[in-house]
């Protein structure tokens, strides 16, 4: 056993230290094919990092020990994670050592490393490098550790082997969110875009490359190799999710053979995701990385907290849905682009839908059809027409989308948290008064409500205003479900008709508003104050 | 008969749309609301005159408290479409409005009298909650009419804050439904009016109480109590003045009867009429108390007579507060504040055509100029501060001999705050009638269509006072009376 704990590691270690160059040449090369330009063989770095080697460095006379300490530090970091993490068997020797703490301090002492050798030199670019590297650990760590912390939530421990290495997605699916988290902050951590492009040594965008530039030949290499080691760590890592690494104990020779070949297949599906992603999305500004990491962020507590309730609490897909309904409403209530609220409260009534046809699973045959109806009209309504009334009026006015808010996106999260947690306090307590059963659909329809209401007060642009009021419908709407599940159809249809012509009536007065005022600003509507 | 009046109203605003002439729709608006006012006088007629007690058929229900509602929000239709075929007139000839706004306002003017007299009408809470919002709705753009910055921007308040109160009202409408859903369930009995009153016992009074707030709340947006007003001054003061007679003469009352009939429904949960007078004492005083302090520095008069809509609606919901009396007398305040009020409003709609200003700091001179508008003006202002013999002052009198009884301070406070507002009122009229060697010479005044529903209004409400005096009167409120305790 131990001899094969051993073995399976240095295989391991073996196979990502062979692999990472390719992983990042792979990239590049599909890359330059998406973008439909020939690009540079895959395996075009590791004769670049052979070169790198051989090359004569050249240090700056002002720097320090630490200078020469950094790549070191930088590239054991990485090389420890291919040590430690259950890339492609789990339980290797140092697999008992993974604690999802201890990982996180790797990956951070590797960060800090690099920061002080960008620093070191003194030169301008390093320094600012430095400060962008800073400000995104500072905000991507936290997530990270809320990400592991939701893992070792599900498996009942806090060994990295056991959270990557059981394959938990399939029967925890509320882990996907976990794992959009973790995609999100795995490209932030290897300087990839959205947050980071590594093709270019653009003074203004450059982060990673930034920290870099006073490095030369083997030192260059060194911090070269451990970031190629470092996405390939990651890449393997989200696979693992959802087809995770097998045991080392007891393995065929043949098996050990698949599972290396699986490893590779792995990567390089990932790099051509990445690649198709790097084509398709553009580098964000670095002012706006705050949005990015709060949405990661938001949506691994988000995962936290319905896995927490999920496993604490009784679980159903119900609980998806109410919870999604949520989530999306938080999102819109963060942000201030047109399109960006349109789509997330479609996305928020998609959900509700979601809820009535859930319901309708568990009703008599009649009631059932109501449930049907009502999802049917739903999506209907509230994810077609009405975001396309809106959009029409908008696009009408020629308008610069951009809604203005009276709090920063990250004040509105904070804002929208504090408010969920309120309503739930409020809720149990009044449970336990015996006004209405605590249901998480009750639950929904008041935090509906209350975000809508709140981003009426909030945003002040008319747009958002309209938004306001069909979020609070849409709680109103899960209100329904949650007390008398159907209406009469008539009625029903009724209900949803006024929904729709309010819609068509506010989007006609916006209009008026812009053609009268020159904006959809609701500060400039203040004349009448007698 | 209660399908022919709908199916007419929507007929009107269909054909009215449709016609090509902005003259014929103006002529032809009087006459459909004629038709319309022959209608629900001969649908209510019986339950008014005590031969039948209540009609309640499934989707309907009436009985005599809505068949009096119904009757007023004719009776204003009417007077609204005969007084907007002269003002429309006029504004159209002064090159205001085109062709097509002309008949954009008849069409809206229908339909917004139709919704009305579907609230009026309806069992369904459902249904009475859609007719609300479209009452809302429909009433928006006659808001937005002149599509002048502030008149788009008090049609934009008016829709928002409107549509969220009546959204929230939604929410206490389900919460009775979910109520009597626990006891018998089906989806029949739990959306009707009447049968929710007759399974009363079955709801539980914490989920009525938590209801009845919901649709108080909301549905008080629409009544414009304080502090929910702020859409109705800026929507009252914009309105064309037909419109604004409309909806404070009506729309205000119509929403009130929504609350008052949750309030019933309410009562009947709890045993008691104890905690809905408690709320309504509440935001009663607050609606008379606010309106104080915004009407005596007010320098516009259509917001002027907006404030003093706000302060009736406060008085109502004073009286009702303390029953048996005090519905008596709100119910004698609601027929006298619709006459008074539309009255008003139309007399505002005179003068502003004349001195094309709604800025009192600009009207001089008023009894020279405009002698029989300003006249009946000054009458209108003494009827609404509530002088004898006038329906109101019978109605404050009766509020006040209950109120006195129930709560001696807050009816002095009251009685404080009617004194400042009558002394506002009179001040800013009476400014209004000051001569004035600057002023423009006006060319004479004829007498028209306005001053005639005007007067007949101000002759209705002196009438009515001695009538409800008299033995058969006192039957007829006590008769719709009963309906509400």
């Amino acid at each position: 056993m131990i001899l094969n704990q051993i073995f399976a590691t240095i295989l391991q270690t073996i196979l990502i230290l062979l692999l990472a160059p390719f992983a990042v040449g792979l990239t590049r090369f599909l890359k330059a094919r998406f973008q439909g330009r020939r690009g540079p063989s895959p395996f075009l770095p590791y004769f670049a990092l052979a070169t790198m080697f051989r090359r004569e460095m050249v240090i700056s006379k002002s720097t320090s020990w630490v200078f020469r300490a950094a790549p070191f530090v930088v590239f054991a970091s990485s090389l420890a994670l291919a040590l430690m993490l259950p890339l492609v068997f789990r339980f290797g020797i140092f697999g008992s050592l993974g604690d999802f703490l201890v990982i996180s301090g790797i990956v951070m002492l590797g960060s800090i490393f690099l920061v002080f050798g960008g620093m070191d030199a003194a030169s301008a670019f390093g320094g600012m490098g430095s400060s962008r590297e800073m400000t995104l650990a500072a905000l991507s760590e936290t997530s990270l550790i809320l990400i592991f912390a939701t893992l070792s939530f599900v498996n009942k421990s806090f060994q990295v082997d056991n959270l990557f290495g059981a394959q938990s997605v399939v029967a925890h699916p509320y882990l996907l969110l976990s794992m959009f988290a973790f995609v999100l902050i795995s490209l932030a951590e290897n300087a990839r875009y959205p947050v980071d492009n590594p093709a270019t040594h653009l003074e203004l965008t450059m982060v990673h490359e930034a920290m870099t530039i006073e490095y030369s030949g083997r030192y260059l290499a060194l911090l070269e190799y451990a970031s190629a080691l470092k996405l390939t760590a990651f890449l393997i890592l989200i696979a693992n999710f959802l087809f995770p690494a097998l045991s080392s104990a007891n393995l065929s020779l043949v098996g050990i053979l698949l599972a290396l070949l699986f490893t590779i297949l792995k990567v390089s599906v990932l790099c051509a995701v990445l690649a198709f992603f790097e084509s398709v999305f553009v580098k964000m500004r670095f002012y706006r990385m705050n949005e990015y990491l709060s949405l990661a962020f938001f949506v691994a507590l988000f995962g936290l907290i319905v896995t927490l309730s999920v496993i604490g609490l009784n679980f159903d897909y119900a609980t998806i849905w109410a919870a999604l309904a949520i989530f999306f409403v938080v999102f819109l209530f963060g942000r201030v682009r047109l399109n960006s609220i349109l789509r997330y409260y479609a996305l928020s009534s998609i959900a509700i839908a979601g809820m009535a046809y859930n319901l309708a699973l568990s009703s008599e045959p009649t009631e059932a059809l109501h449930l049907w109806i009502f999802a049917g009209i739903t999506i209907a309504i509230k994810v077609i027409l009405v975001p396309l009334i809106i959009r029409t009026a908008e696009r009408r006015q020629k308008l610069t989308a951009n809604l203005q808010s009276f709090l920063r996106p990250a004040s509105s999260y904070f804002l929208a948290i504090i408010l969920l947690l309120v309503i739930y306090c409020a809720l149990h307590r009044s449970a336990v008064e015996g006004i209405i059963a605590w249901s998480n659909m009750i639950y929904v329809a008041v935090v509906l409500s209350v975000l809508g209401l709140a981003t009426m007060i909030v945003h002040r642009n008319v747009f958002s205003q309209i938004i306001g009021l069909f979020i609070v419908e849409n709680g109103i709407a899960v209100f329904i479900l949650a007390t008398v599940k159907s209406l009469p159809l008539l009625l029903e249809l009724g209900i949803f008709a006024v929904v729709a012509l309010s819609a068509v009536i506010l989007s006609i007065l916006s209009s008026q508003i812009r053609e009268q005022y020159g904006s959809t600003d609701t500060e400039n509507l203040r004349n009448l104050t007698e | 008969m209660n399908i022919f009046i709908i199916a007419f109203a929507f007929l009107a605003s269909l054909i009215s749309f449709l016609l090509p002439s902005q003259k014929v729709v103006r002529r032809i608006g009087g006459i459909f609301a004629a038709v319309n006012f022959a209608a629900v006088l001969i649908l209510v007629w019986p339950y008014l005159s005590g031969a039948q007690r209540v009609f309640d058929g499934g989707w309907w229900l009436i009985d005599s408290f809505s068949a009096l509602m119904l009757l007023l929000v004719s009776f204003l239709y009417l007077a609204a479409a005969l007084v907007s075929n002269r003002y429309l007139k006029h504004e159209h000839e002064e090159g205001i409005i085109s062709d097509k706004k002309v008949k954009l306002y008849f069409s809206l003017l229908h339909l917004f009298a139709l919704s009305m007299l579907v609230v009026l009408l309806a069992n369904n809470t459902l249904l009475l909650w859609i007719a609300l919002e479209m009452t809302t709705l429909s009433s928006v753009f006659l808001v937005g009419f002149y599509k002048q910055k502030s008149s788009i921007e008090a049609a934009w308040k008016y829709v928002i804050i409107c549509s969220t109160g009546i959204t929230l009202g939604l929410i206490g409408i389900l919460f009775f439904s979910y109520g009597a859903g626990l006891a018998s369930g089906g989806l029949a009995t739990i959306f009707s009016l009447s049968a929710l009153i007759a399974q009363a016992a079955t709801i539980p009074a914490a989920i009525a109480k938590i209801a009845f707030v919901f649709i108080f709340v909301g549905f008080g947006v629409k009544v414009g109590l304080v502090p929910m007003y702020s859409w109705l001054p800026d929507a009252h003061s914009k309105a064309p003045s037909p419109i604004s007679a409309f909806f404070s003469g009506i729309l205000l009352n119509v929403a009130l009867y929504v609350i008052i009939r949750f309030q019933v429904l309410t009562n009947a949960v709890i045993g008691n009429s104890q905690w809905t007078t408690t709320l309504f004492l509440v935001f009663g005083l607050a609606s008379v108390l606010l309106p104080v302090f915004m009407m005596i520095t007010q320098k516009n008069y259509k917001r002027l007579l907006a404030y003093s809509s706000i302060e009736h609606m406060g008085l109502i919901l004073l009286a009702l507060s303390v029953p048996p009396l005090g519905i008596i007398a709100a119910i004698i305040h609601m027929i006298g504040h619709t006459l008074a009020k539309s009255s008003l409003f139309f007399g505002a709609g005179e003068i502003l055509i004349a001195y094309k200003t709604t800025s009192i700091d600009k009207v001089r001179n008023l009894f020279k100029n405009i002698p029989r508008t300003g006249l009946l003006f000054v009458l209108g202002i003494l009827v609404i501060i509530g002088l004898p013999p006038t329906a109101l002052f019978i109605s404050e009198y009766t509020m006040f001999a209950a109120l006195i009884k129930a709560h001696l301070g807050i009816a002095l406070l009251v009685f404080a705050a009617l004194s400042a507002i009558a002394f506002a009122m009179l001040r800013l009229t009476i400014m209004m009638t000051l001569p004035d060697s600057s002023a423009p010479v006006m060319p004479k005044e004829k007498w028209n269509i306005t001053h005639v529903v005007m007067i007949s209004e101000i002759i209705l409400v002196v009438l009515l006072s001695f009538w409800i005096s008299s033995p058969s009167g006192m039957n007829f409120i006590n008769s719709i009376a009963r309906n509400l305790i």
